[in-house]
């Protein structure tokens, strides 16, 4: 059996026909789903108007009321705003200190630098006292005891 | 899409269609819930087949993919009709030759056999008359790959037609 009459012995096997009532059911089906996928779809709101209509329903019964509280509200901004702006000139006028306060200053002052001195010197003195020995001596003391 | 393009498009390829998608499902209520399948979402996405270059070729492959996916989902239900021997459906016209009927049946029960994707190659092969480059288009695989499915599929065939095939000659 050569391959090529083969091949051609089955390419000459004629396919079944597709079933004559199939074409009208199918485009039937077809055609209605384009028209349901051609109705217009539904508008969904946006946030922001959603937003908005649920603040129209909470104002509405009494929108001027609601008016004049945020004209309040406002108005206490403003006179916040406005007592920001005075300049700051009170720690300026303030008066100079009196010589006995400032004698005293100086007296805490000098103190002051004696407690600090007198910590330093002790600090030296500590320092010098601690001779630290390398580490051979000191196995050598215990080898020794 | 308007009515009469759909309309045209039964007319010029549903045949085609059919044909190749009951070789695939070897099932006629599977056959023609693809085909249905196909126009739906031709009428539904009307702009489809403008960015195809060949309308036979694009819905070939539309067929292709939705036989392939639904022999994928119907795996475990295929293998309960095998068990229960319901008998595949012909992809071949019947005829009244008692020795054509033979070839014919078992030609189709040969293809039936064989992996989907030799068949689908074989399928365009053979009864649409497509080149391994146009096959390879339209499948979506390597010129090759069809080439060496094709060899393959129609080797298993002559084996396994060979005796009725000489015999009828």
């Amino acid at each position: 059996m050569k391959p090529e009459d083969f091949e051609h012995e089955l390419r000459r096997q004629p396919l079944r026909q597709v079933p004559g009532e199939w074409r009208k059911e199918i485009l039937t089906t077809a055609e209605s789903a384009a028209v349901t996928r051609r109705a217009p779809p539904a508008i969904r709101p946006s946030w922001l108007s959603t937003f908005n209509s649920q603040l129209s329903i909470l104002l509405w019964p009494h929108p001027k009321a609601w008016a004049g509280l945020a004209a309040i509200w406002l108005l206490i901004l403003a006179a916040d705003f406005s007592m920001r702006d005075q300049p700051p000139g009170v720690a300026e006028k303030s008066a100079p200190p009196s010589p006995e306060v400032m004698v005293e200053l100086r007296q805490q002052q000098r103190m002051l630098v004696e407690l600090i001195g007198s910590r330093d010197e002790h600090a030296a003195v500590r320092s010098k006292s601690y001779v630290p020995q390398p580490r051979s001596d000191w196995r050598f003391e215990i080898l020794r005891a | 899409m308007r009515g009469p393009d759909l309309r045209r498009l039964y007319d010029e390829h549903a045949q085609a269609l059919y044909a190749f998608l009951l070789n695939l499902t070897c099932n006629e209520s599977d056959t023609r819930d693809l085909l249905q399948n196909i126009f739906v979402k031709l009428a539904r996405d009307p702009d489809l087949l403008n960015r195809a270059r060949d309308e036979r070729a694009f819905l070939i492959r539309l067929a292709h993919n939705a036989a392939i996916d639904l022999m994928r989902r119907r795996g475990t239900q295929d293998k309960t009709r095998e068990l229960f021997g319901i008998e595949h459906v012909s992809p071949f016209a019947p005829t009244r030759d008692p020795d054509q009927h033979a070839f014919r049946t078992a030609l189709a029960e040969a293809l039936a056999g064989l992996p989907a994707d030799q068949r689908a190659v074989i399928h365009l092969k053979l009864w649409e008359g497509l080149t391994f480059e146009e096959i390879a288009t339209t499948l979506g695989i390597p010129p090759n790959t069809a080439a060496s499915r094709y060899r393959y599929g129609l080797d298993k065939l002559r084996e396994r037609l060979r005796p009725l095939y000489e015999e009828i000659k």
